[in-house]
């Protein structure tokens, strides 16, 4: 990646981690539960919306239909905690794991296909999905399952309390975090560059000796381990999962909030979802037309800084450094 | 207004006691304000402003002032236990109401459990609610789909004796559940199933199952279908003629004012059962019609009602315990009997289950006929709740 995008995208980490810490130490101060939940809840989106980000900025596919991983890790760790151990540990190991599975052999349905009909099949699948879980009396059905209890991570320096929402924020901030610096890290991979090669034009790398559906194979597997993954962390903070979490509304959601924070910069969409839960939670409670008033954000984003808030800092640094945008 | 403002103002002078007195009472309100439920929730919405501004002019509750605080749930649980966290934490209310679907009053229910607070029901009918998953922190003031069933169940006992019944459902697991529920309270009333089919959501011809239904020979169908299904199903029944002689019940959903007259003739004698109809012919519901088209100029149906009721439930407990305090309001709360436009209605202390009349209506000139009348008792059904 350029050096100026680099930069700007390292500022942008500075700036965010700065802002949590000095957040955390006003939320700490002054006693909060509910921003700080709120907070973890945006991390949680956040992950989601880095698997598209993951797709969609870096491989160049559009997936409608992420809200499937999210919700298979959900309900996962939800059953496992609920009905075998209310471990962490022996959710999240499974979750990756199961995610992994699921991921690779949905991947042989999805990538079957490619632009608008890639989007259309994975909001298919997801949509399937969906469906299955809202009739299947086992899963709860359009109930979802509630009574998931709190959950205590065991860890060689002593237990941490889920319910203590300034810990459970620190989890969460540490697995996404772990998640981001993973992608981070395998984009400088070779493999990554296939990635990026496969947007810019996926029909010439066959020409020059590269195989392009092994790489979009192993892409989309992560993205799935991602998206469940940060799915997993939902029923610790919330205790109850419901099929809405596998709803297109979902999936939808971190598409939007990817192209809102800055598409193909993997860092926008974090930022992207802290600033729409903050958003959704003010207007919300401001005025019933907050649904209105996020999409006029939307647009405006769209029209003014299409590569995103995160794309337009980007844009601004690269012009300035006299780079090729 | 005159008047409480000089009251206030005196009670300020009588010094911080009385001043803390006269702090509102908080009420969260967590209810759809967008989206496809939106209609109910501007029915839970007229219900519960009615009754603030009712009690409020009436001197509040222990003399404190309701104020209701509104947040949009958009009928999501993620939505729902996020806003209903807001109105615990940041706003301190003292008790929360609104949810619709299940799914949100069961998340929300859980959330009210682990931050010590009291939230009621006014829509929810999901039988779980108060059965296999209730809550010491849960209550609900309307009637569950399983009441509905019963008061269906009693009056066909009742005016069709030792009937055949042929079921006709939607295929998904709310519409089998529904189904089987009516299927048992039924056939212990003496009922006979003599056949049962499941159509596909949203299906287009239901002619393929009518030659079933016929060899059935039933004198009784039930149904569960819902919204734009029920025209199809109740039109194409009627062109095929497969409802000649036969008597249509079905779930309260199934015919609605909304799809009411898209179904037109074919929906005439559809009876089902409910625990309110604005028809109902009391001098307390005549009131509440009459404020509440003057207020809204629309007719409030169960959930207007049952939303109206809960804040005179809320003020029942407060003034019986003398406080707002969550563990004397519940002890206040159980076995509590409180006055609403449906008539008395009694908390159920058990599993926080309001017992109620309940009525059979039928479908006459495109209105809804009060024709029958079932007891709580009978209607209510065992307790199931095993949790507390």
């Amino acid at each position: 990646m350029a050096d100026a995008a680099g930069r700007v995208i390292r500022r942008t980490e500075y700036i965010l981690l700065a802002a949590t810490a000095i957040l955390f130490v006003v939320g700490l101060m002054a006693g909060d539960t509910f921003f700080f939940r709120l907070a973890t809840e945006s991390l949680i989106f956040g992950g989601l919306a880095l698997a598209v980000d993951l797709l969609l900025g870096i491989v160049g596919l559009l997936s409608l239909g992420q809200a499937l991983y999210f919700g298979f890790g959900a309900y996962v760790s939800a059953l496992l905690l609920k009905e075998v151990a209310p471990s962490f540990w022996l959710a999240t190991g499974a979750v990756l794991a199961a995610s992994a599975v699921v991921g690779y052999l949905s991947s042989f349905i999805a990538l079957r296909s490619k632009g608008v009909y890639f989007a259309l099949i994975t909001f298919g699948l997801a949509q399937v999905a969906a469906k299955t879980v809202y009739n299947t009396r086992e899963l709860g059905a359009s109930d979802g399952i509630i009574g998931i209890p709190i959950v205590v991570i065991g860890t060689p320096f002593g237990g941490l309390d889920t319910a203590n929402a300034p810990v459970f924020f620190l989890v969460t901030l540490g697995v996404i975090a772990l998640l981001y610096g993973l992608t981070k890290y395998l984009l400088a991979t070779p493999m990554g560059g296939i990635w990026h090669a496969v947007r810019a034009n996926e029909a010439r790398l066959p020409f020059i000796g590269f195989d392009t559906l092994g790489p979009k194979r192993a892409a989309f597997t992560l993205a799935a381990m991602i998206a469940a993954v940060s799915g997993a962390l939902y029923p610790m903070l919330r205790g109850f999962v419901s099929p809405e979490l596998l709803y297109f509304s979902t999936s939808g959601n971190a598409v939007v909030t990817v192209v809102l924070g800055g598409v193909g910069t993997l860092i926008g969409p974090l930022f992207g979802s802290a600033l729409l839960t903050g958003l959704r939670s003010v207007i919300g409670t401001w005025t019933e037309h907050h649904q209105i008033l996020i999409g006029l954000i939307f647009v405006a984003v769209v029209v003014l800084a299409p590569r995103g808030i995160v794309g337009i800092a980007i844009e601004r640094a690269k012009r300035r450094a006299g780079e090729q945008i | 207004m005159k008047l409480k403002k000089a009251v206030i103002a005196v009670c300020a002078l009588m010094g911080t006691v009385a001043v803390h007195a006269a702090e509102p009472i908080k009420i969260g309100v967590v209810t759809p304000l967008s989206g496809t439920y939106a209609p109910i929730g501007q029915q839970v919405r007229w219900g519960l402003d009615l009754a603030v501004k009712e009690i409020n002019a009436a001197g509040g509750v222990m003399g404190r002032q309701i104020e209701l605080l509104y947040e949009d749930e958009e009928a999501n649980p993620a939505v729902a236990t996020q806003k209903a966290e807001k109105l615990f934490q940041v706003s301190k209310v003292d008790f929360l109401t609104g949810t619709v679907n299940s799914g949100s009053t069961l998340a929300v229910g859980q959330l009210a459990e682990r931050n010590n607070r009291l939230i009621a029901t006014t829509v929810s009918f999901a039988d779980s609610i108060t059965g296999d998953k209730c809550s010491p922190n849960v209550f609900r003031v309307n009637a569950r789909a399983g009441m509905q069933s019963a008061a269906l169940a009693e009056w066909l006992a009742k005016e069709k004796p030792k009937a055949n019944v042929f079921f006709i459902g939607p295929d998904y697991e709310m519409g089998r559940s529904t189904v089987a529920a009516f299927k048992k309270a039924a056939e212990a009333k003496g009922a006979k199933t003599v056949g049962e089919v499941f159509a596909p959501l949203d299906n287009k011809d239901y002619s393929p199952f009518f030659g079933q239904i016929r060899a059935a020979k039933p004198n009784v169908i039930y149904t569960s279908v819902a919204g734009n299904d029920t025209v199809r199903l109740f039109t194409q029944m009627s062109e095929y003629g497969v409802n000649r002689n036969v008597t249509i019940v079905g779930a309260s959903g199934t015919v609605t004012s909304q799809n009411l007259s898209a179904i037109g003739k074919a929906a005439e004698g559809f009876v089902t059962g409910v625990g309110y109809s604005p028809k109902l012919d009391t001098p307390e519901n005549k009131k509440f019609v009459a404020a509440f088209q003057a207020a809204y100029k629309a007719l409030p149906d169960l959930y207007g009602a049952d939303s109206y009721g809960v804040l005179y439930f809320y003020k029942a407990a407060a003034e019986k315990a003398g406080s707002v305090d969550t563990d004397k309001v519940r002890g206040a709360m159980r076995d509590l009997e409180w006055s609403t436009p449906q008539g008395r209605k009694k908390m159920r202390a058990g599993d926080h289950q309001a017992m109620q009349e309940m009525y059979a209506v039928t479908v006459r000139n495109g209105q809804f006929d009060i024709i029958g009348k079932v007891s709580a008792e009978a209607a209510v059904g065992p307790d199931a709740c095993t949790r507390f």
